[in-house]
């Protein structure tokens, strides 16, 4: 039996896998640790691809063309989108934390709307892409695109980094202790808002740090961040709002099983993920990973 | 101005026509329609134009450049004092966000809120058969240029609509002539097919699937494989058509999908090992991927402006576009179509001398008219332009600074070489749908 077809799946499956995980990542940790289901997230991952297009257009015209002008450009956009998520839950989301969900939903989904405008004033209809010029390469006799292991790789290590950072750094510890009692940190003279503030900040920088790893794989167009968002919503209710590791994990099955059912079950593929969904919600509504009671 | 004038004047500034050339290209299409009602003792009523096309969703993409283009075009035809010398076209824009709910809401609210006389759009198929429903109700015009399923023409037939763009069965039976063709020369047998999983991915492929079982039954579908609008990853796809190892491979891919498909897929090495003919690659795609597109690669268009640099019409119509957005800003296909569509309604009601609906849509029943393409004529059971699709070699031409399809591998498969349903046919698929 050639089993070589299967290692690729996994391979390719691995490889949606931390795409979903990159972008789903900043999502779960805002939810877990301040109760925001923000609806907007997908699109503060696009625009920040527009940004990290403009950073890496700009650099390449002032230094010269080269593909390592990506990574000034990421840090960049990371930077000025970390500022603007710290400016938009100090202005707006601030403001609707003792609101019932219907109304935060609404509100993130008009940021949705605004900032669809804003791409389209700025950048225009048009895609907007990258090109690095990354040549395939041989793999189980057939070929695939290197750049894929700098996704699973920048999956891993940020995954690995997130884990550090909540379990290894007093700030993390801090976070975590927020997901299951904010009023008991609070209690503990700590500033929740500020809190808040930051990991608002880490959640949109996380949204950027994602965009501009796929920009040389997927251009950036609009509407995409509304064809991307169901998925990292099924991730994050697989895996348990609030959990790094849950989240993890659940991206790797949906991107493992997704990968297999086009191999097996094409048709039924998006299918095989929302009866994972329903099974989860039914068996653990809590998600994989997730906790059952919070405060 | 309302609020739609006022985001069409933010979209337009933004699809990079400058201040001066906003005020001079899209604003005189409002001021000349308006300067006769003063100029002239007696005023002529305007012809209001909806134009549904998507600034959002999948589509929005390709139709950047019909956007920012109709309202240059409107104002040359108010130059000349609109339609019929002295109806100037008062063009409404709506955004149908690439969806067929909001398609049909915005087709609804020009008809009965701006009280439109004709609507042009949409984008997609299965908006613009939302949209077909709207307008057959209200009896209005509708030109359609891009939205190509073969229904809006035969089972969804309405004597409302007219059909400026290649059908989906047309574009397929091209893409047949042409993998017949290499089918033989490279003694091909299997292939697998990938498409867009909506109304004109299914339609685009039944037709193929049927065409080329026809003329080469031989060759066997290995697999299908279809995914949702929007997706953005396709690499577990790819693995999967690699690993079917077929010896062609068939796509019903467009909009934003086909460019990350393509995109992606050049980045894996897809077709070094998997030959990918009749592929849609318009214009757009040509400039937009001029440094990712594979060269040699087989692409199939729908109104290239290089195909036709010998008529007059597209020779002012190029040259109308570079002086209006820059000298590299070619027009692209749906412009393209979308130009010939206003041509349409311009020549249409000349030949009524009216420009009511019921006295166009009588004219321009079987009608030739002059486009971009030649003088071309409606089919007359389905109101289906006789408009040739093209199909051909990615090449890097001297003269452009994108990649155009190689002069001399360039096919027209006309119309008639691939009309499938007969008119016989589409005549029963009409009374099906009664």
């Amino acid at each position: 039996m050639d089993i070589a077809p299967y290692l690729l799946q996994l391979f390719s499956g691995l490889s949606r896998a931390m795409v979903l995980f990159l972008l789903s990542a900043g999502l779960s940790l805002i939810f877990g640790v301040m109760n925001i289901l923000n609806f907007a997230h997908a699109t503060l991952w696009l625009i920040s691809g527009y940004v990290t297009y403009s950073l890496f257009t700009f650099l390449s015209e002032q230094f010269g063309a080269s593909p390592w002008m990506l990574l000034p450009a990421i840090a960049g956009a990371v930077a000025l989108m970390s500022l603007a998520g710290f400016a938009l839950e100090r202005f707006l989301i601030r403001h609707t934390y003792e609101r019932e969900l219907p109304e935060q939903l609404l509100l993130t989904f008009a940021l949705v709307l605004i900032l669809g405008d804003v791409i389209k004033l700025v950048w225009g209809l048009e895609n907007r892409r990258i090109n690095l010029g990354v040549e395939p390469m041989e793999m189980f006799d057939t070929l695939v695109n290197p750049y894929q292991f700098v996704i699973i790789g920048t999956g891993v290590a940020v995954g690995a980094g997130l884990w550090y950072f909540l379990h290894r750094t007093r700030f993390g510890k801090i976070v975590r202790a927020a997901v299951y009692s904010r009023s008991m940190v609070s209690a503990l003279g700590i500033r929740i808002p500020v809190i808040y503030s930051m990991v608002f900040a880490l959640g949109v920088g996380l949204a950027a740090l994602a965009s501009g790893v796929f920009l040389p794989l997927l251009p950036m167009s609009l509407g995409m961040d509304l064809d991307i968002i169901v998925q990292c919503f099924a991730v994050v209710v697989i895996g348990g709002f609030g959990s790094m590791l849950g989240t993890f994990v659940a991206s790797i099955i949906v991107g493992v099983v997704y990968s297999f059912s086009i191999l097996f079950w094409p048709d039924g593929a998006l299918a095989m993920i929302f009866l994972i969904l329903i099974a989860v919600l039914i068996w653990r509504p809590w998600g994989l990973f997730g906790t059952e009671l919070r405060s | 101005m309302g609020t739609t004038d006022r985001k069409l004047e933010a979209l337009m500034e933004h699809l990079r026509l400058s201040r001066r050339d906003f005020v001079f290209g899209g604003l005189a299409a409002g001021a000349l329609t308006l300067t006769p009602r003063f100029a002239a003792a007696q005023a002529a009523k305007p012809y209001k134009l909806g134009v549904l096309l998507p600034s959002t969703g999948t589509g929005a993409n390709y139709m950047a450049h019909c956007i920012k283009g109709l309202p240059v075009a409107i104002a040359e035809l108010n130059k000349r004092g609109g339609l019929l010398g002295k109806h100037p076209v008062q063009m409404i824009y709506r955004d149908t966000e690439t969806k067929p709910d909001v398609g049909a809401r915005e087709a609804k609210s020009l008809i009965l809120n701006d009280k439109v006389d004709g609507i042009f759009g949409t984008y997609s198929s299965a908006v613009a058969l939302a949209v077909q429903e709207i307008i057959h109700e209200h009896k209005v015009l509708h030109f359609a240029a891009t939205s190509n399923s073969s229904k809006i023409t035969q089972d969804n037939y309405t004597p409302y609509t007219y059909q400026f763009c290649p059908d989906s069965n047309m574009q397929s039976g091209a893409v047949v002539v042409a993998v017949a063709k290499m089918a033989k020369k490279s003694n091909w047998k299997t292939y697998v097919s990938l498409g867009q999983d909506y109304e004109w991915g299914r339609d685009t492929h039944k037709g193929f699937t049927t065409g080329l079982a026809k003329v080469a039954p031989g060759i066997k579908e290995a697999r299908q494989l279809w995914f949702k609008l929007g997706e953005t990853d396709f690499t577990s796809y790819i693995t999967a058509i690699m690993a079917a190892k077929p010896d062609f491979m068939f796509g019903a891919v467009a909009g934003k999908d086909a460019q990350t498909f393509m995109q992606q897929a050049g980045q894996m090495g897809l077709f070094k090992r998997v030959p990918f003919p009749g592929g849609l690659i318009p214009v757009n795609d040509l400039k937009q991927q001029r440094k990712t597109l594979p060269r040699g690669i087989i692409g199939l268009a729908r109104c290239p402006f290089f195909a036709h640099l010998k008529e007059p019409i597209m020779q002012a119509y190029i040259k109308r576009d570079l002086a209006a957005f820059g000298k590299d800003d070619y027009p692209d296909d749906w412009a393209c179509m979308y130009y010939d569509a206003l041509g349409g309604l311009e020549q249409g009601a000349k030949k009524a001398g009216s420009i009511s609906t019921e006295a166009i849509i009588k004219a321009l029943k079987g009608a030739t008219i002059d486009t971009c393409r030649g003088k071309r004529a409606f089919r007359t059971c389905s109101n289906q332009l006789e408009v040739p699709s093209y199909v051909g070699e990615v090449w890097d031409s001297p003269d452009y600074p994108f990649p155009i399809y190689k002069p001399d591998t360039l096919v027209y498969v006309e119309a008639k070489e691939v009309w499938t349903p007969t008119c016989e046919e589409v005549e029963k698929l009409k009374k099906k749908r009664a």
